[in-house]
């Protein structure tokens, strides 16, 4: 009950939220200089398209009604169109979208399987060889991790993985050039391929993810690690622990009972990386040349491309304030005094 | 992020502890040697970016625009040890030149997002402690809308806002500054609101200053420290955002030396094999943000205000009364615990506790008074093997029941603790795990020692919960420790404590911040409890009116040592140490006024 009200309320704040980021959207736009149905359409456009557009987007009334107009088409799913691609926004974003999820999920699963429990055993105090090991790793990723710039790791694994040892294929897409992509049913090739039996080119889609993940989960699971490490060593260094150590309670135990300490403030901050994700693929993707939706980004800023950008920015915004959500929600569910206090 | 300030604030503390013993000066040498041996080092690689930023582009060896097509993309030799690009630039010079751009982009953008942000946070932290409603509902409309801003990812932000004004130096600093400002924003507002609480904030107010003006004279310039090490990751995190626009070309196009723009120049090259151009400015480029974010914290500590190693008063040989009767032999005949020439020491501090021994009886309950800070704690904490890191037991042994629990291994250790030797600790709900129900607590506790279905557990812990006279126990193990009153918190633990049956309680300041009548109610029962089972008990405690009313025999602590010793009797009528006189006076006066508040008479001697 509590969590309905909490979920109902919380529901309450996203929608002044969206449109707050509807309006920034499109006071984006009108900050350009020039006419927007003349940069929609793009310079090679006949004047005639362009007065047609510009009668649709209200261009002659005033700025509320033009905002009017922009929210119809979003409801309506229509984020303009490309005059580079002459196609439409939505359609892009729909057909890269699943590029993007795919990278950023890869990404995380790699955090969360790999830097996670890296960081849970150089918080525990120490016992052998293993956590001394663990924490050399963690000192010397948590200098390196916050310095190095996303786009020049992926490089230098491509130079390091492909150029000298041949172990990773280059950076030619999420599969090599002639591979057929599987029949679309979720637009993730690791899923699609397997879903079609087609075990070489799952392999294939793999081993082109692997790099692009690893560095995203590099780059961007640095305060996540940092988070993990230091919110269990404070659980383990509290009185609780020491009271459930003084107890004689189970060793596993007192563990699984600091990690549940250690587990809101992670989940924050993994909201808050995921929420970075976006902005951190955009890179990675065009290094990668992966074709997901924040390559679409760059290559439309190059090309001055505006629907795109406005497309791209308003779906990076709505993700985010969707992560926050869900951030909130679990937050809610994990932290009994939270639900407290909110009732 | 948060995770990053912990962690240093911990490393601050260590060490300027342990610095402030070998300088007193402030002088520079004395900052410098406050530093540790990496923070040396980073500080010289951050002067030397600084210089590199300063002269670079003069000093290079080569003009850093200047191509030769005759020698473009020649691997690192002689003549150019960084090697050339494609179009036959020095690789070297270029890096000579390009922090120049980075770092000045940096600083200027970042002092902008300050100047920008720094103002507005001042207003809405004051806003938001206004009287007037209209004022808190800007400060918190203010707040929202940073939340929507934020929400766009800062890379992609950066890009459209370059991309709508086209690029270069100038459009991609006001880029910068925009994405940047919120954290400003965020930081002045809340270093303000925790300003002003401070008296100086109030005195100023009451002198009849405006609140606004208070804010800007008085409460940033506060700030500052806290502004500046952000202000140093910041610039970091700029230079990284300039470079990774230029690298997309939304930002510092070539020919001008740029670090992200080389990356982008050397991208292709290095799929096949010719590292070297994207390569090294790569790895300044990481240098760079790392010795700035290095730097924050760095600057941060220097800030901080050095801790005062306090003067330690060790106490003359002849201050002491050694129990001379116990001081011998391994371990009284009969006895539960013994404690034999136990010492323990802190990190920097002299011994906690000095050679401190005593025996225990079973079911006889032992005082341990003395002032804060005598050692009590740390006594119970070392019988119960729970001194946590920073103390080290140095010599003394603690046998219980003939065994030393030092020599035990983990495992029997472990069965001893919680089963037969259970600590009782102050402060009851801190010691309840937040995220843990006290019904899971107390079951995982009944079944770590006996072999029980969870079932019968629960149903052991329900009863315990009940005898203690906590009514509707099933709401009690149901409910989370932020639910329970210390009063509640301190009953379960003594459930949990009396649960088994122990053959030794060992208590700490057990009704510390508990009212009057909770206190008597909590030591009465665990008194009747525990001479219905036999435990023994020690009980420390700085309230000599509890000893008096409860225990049978009293040590007196002062810094570390035993000071005096015996019947409680004994030590009350006839105190033979000034810190037991002290104690008594002191006990006198609260037992009395505490008496008179309650209506109840206790036991006093006279």
């Amino acid at each position: 009950m509590r969590l309905l009200k909490y979920i109902g309320r919380r529901l309450l704040i996203l929608i002044p939220q969206l449109f707050l980021i509807s309006i920034i959207t499109f006071t984006l736009v009108r900050m350009l200089p020039g006419d927007p149905a003349r940069l929609e359409l793009g310079p090679l456009a006949p004047e005639e398209g362009v007065e047609l557009l510009r009668h649709q987007l209200r261009l002659d009334q005033p700025l509320p009604q033009q905002y009017m107009a922009y929210l119809q088409r979003l409801i309506h799913g229509d984020f303009g169109r490309s005059w580079v691609n002459s196609s439409s926004v939505a359609q892009d974003l729909l057909v890269r979208a699943p590029a993007t999820l795919e990278l950023m999920i890869a990404g995380m699963l790699i955090v969360l399987v790999v830097l996670v429990p890296i960081a849970l055993l150089s918080a525990s105090p120490s016992r052998g060889w293993l956590d001394r090991v663990m924490r050399r790793i963690s000192f010397g990723y948590g200098l390196l991790a916050g310095a190095l710039p996303d786009f020049w790791l992926s490089l230098v694994l491509i130079f390091v993985f492909f150029s000298v040892l041949g172990w990773a294929p280059g950076p030619e897409g999420r599969l090599a050039i002639v591979e057929l992509p599987p029949e679309r049913v979720t637009g993730f090739y690791t899923i699609d391929t397997l879903l079609a039996g087609d075990f070489d080119t799952f392999e294939s889609a793999l081993a082109h993810l692997a790099l692009p993940a690893v560095t995203l989960a590099f780059v961007y699971g640095a305060p996540i690690f940092k988070m993990v490490r230091a919110s269990m060593e404070a659980a383990l260094r509290s009185d609780y622990t020491m009271y459930a150590e003084g107890l004689g309670l189970p060793r596993r135990t007192v563990l699984l009972w600091a990690m549940r300490n250690a587990a809101p403030p992670t989940v924050v901050i993994t909201g808050v990386v995921a929420g970075y994700l976006l902005g951190g693929a955009v890179l990675i993707e065009t290094v990668f040349n992966l074709n997901g939706i924040g390559q679409y980004a760059v290559q439309s800023i190059t090309t001055a491309d505006y629907a795109p950008i406005q497309g791209f920015v308003l779906v990076a915004a709505v993700f985010t304030m969707m992560v926050y959500l869900i951030v909130d929600l679990l937050q809610f569910l994990i932290d009994p005094r939270l639900s407290a206090r909110a009732s | 992020m948060n995770a990053h300030k912990v962690d240093d604030d911990r490393r601050q503390r260590h060490t300027s502890a342990s610095a402030g013993r070998h300088s007193a000066n402030r002088s520079v040498t004395g900052l410098w040697s406050r530093l540790s041996r990496f923070e040396q080092v980073v500080l010289i690689l951050f002067a030397f970016v600084l210089l590199m930023t300063a002269i670079g582009p003069s000093v290079a060896p080569y003009p850093p625009t200047f191509a030769d097509p005759l020698q473009r993309l020649v691997p690192p030799n002689g003549a150019h040890p960084f090697g050339t690009d494609e179009n036959g630039i020095d690789v070297l010079s270029r890096l000579i030149a390009a922090p120049r751009t980075d770092v000045l982009i940096a600083v200027i953008a970042t002092t902008l997002s300050l100047a920008i942000g720094a103002p507005l946070g001042v207003v809405a932290g004051y806003f938001e402690g206004a009287d007037r409603r209209a004022m808190r509902w800007i400060s918190e409309g203010t707040l929202r809308l940073l939340d929507v801003i934020q929400a766009f990812p800062v890379f992609i932000l950066a890009m459209v806002l370059v991309a709508i004004r086209g690029t270069g130096p100038v459009n991609v600093i006001f880029a910068v500054a925009f994405v940047n400002f919120p954290v400003f924003l965020r930081l002045v507002r809340s270093e303000v609101l925790s300003l002003r609480e401070h008296p100086y904030a109030e005195a100023a107010l009451a002198l009849g200053n405006s609140e606004l003006g208070v804010g800007f004279k008085h409460l940033l310039p506060n700030a500052w420290p806290t502004v500046l090490v952000q202000m140093s990751v910041t610039i970091g995190f700029a230079v990284l955002l300039t470079a990774g626009l230029s690298f997309v070309g939304a930002g510092v196009s070539p020919p001008t030396p740029e670090l992200g723009a080389m990356i982008a120049s050397g991208a292709k090259f290095m799929v096949i094999g010719h590292w070297w151009v994207a390569m090294f400015p790569g790895l300044l480029l990481g240098l760079i943000v790392f010795t700035f974010a290095v730097m924050g914290d760095i600057a941060g500590k220097l800030m901080e205000p050095r801790q005062q190693t306090i003067a330690s008063q060790r106490l003359s040989a002849n201050d002491r009364i050694a129990p001379a009767a116990e001081a011998a032999g391994p371990s009284a005949q009969g006895g539960v615990l013994s404690v034999r020439g136990l010492t323990i020491e802190a990190d920097s501090r002299p011994a906690v506790l000095n050679d401190v021994s005593f025996d225990l009886m079973p079911g006889e309950i032992l005082g341990v008074v003395g002032l804060p800070g005598s050692g009590k704690s740390t006594l119970v904490r070392a019988i119960v093997r729970l001194l946590g890191s920073g103390l080290r037991q140095q010599a003394g042994h603690v046998f219980f029941r003939g065994k030393d629990l030092a020599e035990l291994d983990e495992k029997v250790l472990r069965a001893i603790r919680g089963y037969e030797i259970l600590p009782l600790l102050a402060n009851a709900k801190s010691q309840l795990n937040p995220l843990v129900r006290v019904g899971d607590l107390m079951v995982a506790h009944i079944r770590a020692h006996h072999r029980c279905s969870r079932r019968e557990a629960h149903a052991r812990a329900a009863r315990m919960l009940s005898m203690i006279g906590i009514a509707d126990a099933e709401h009690w193990l149901a409910a989370y420790p932020h639910e329970l009153s210390g009063g509640m918190a301190q009953r379960v633990c003594l459930a949990i404590a009396l649960v088994h049956r122990p053959p030794l309680i060992v208590a700490d300041e057990p009704t510390a911040g508990l009212d009057v009548t909770v206190q008597r109610q909590v030591l009465d029962l665990m008194t009747e409890l525990c001479r219905q089972s036999g435990a023994a008990q020690v009980l420390a405690t700085r309230e000599l009116g509890i000893v008096a009313h409860y225990c049978d025999r009293v040590v007196v602590l002062n810094e570390g040592l035993i000071v005096e010793t015996g019947p409680i009797r004994d030590v009350l009528l006839a105190p033979r140490h000034a810190v037991t006189r002290r104690l008594i006076a002191a006990a006198d006066l609260r037992v009395v006024s505490a008496a008179a508040r309650t209506n109840m008479s206790l036991k006093i001697v006279r």
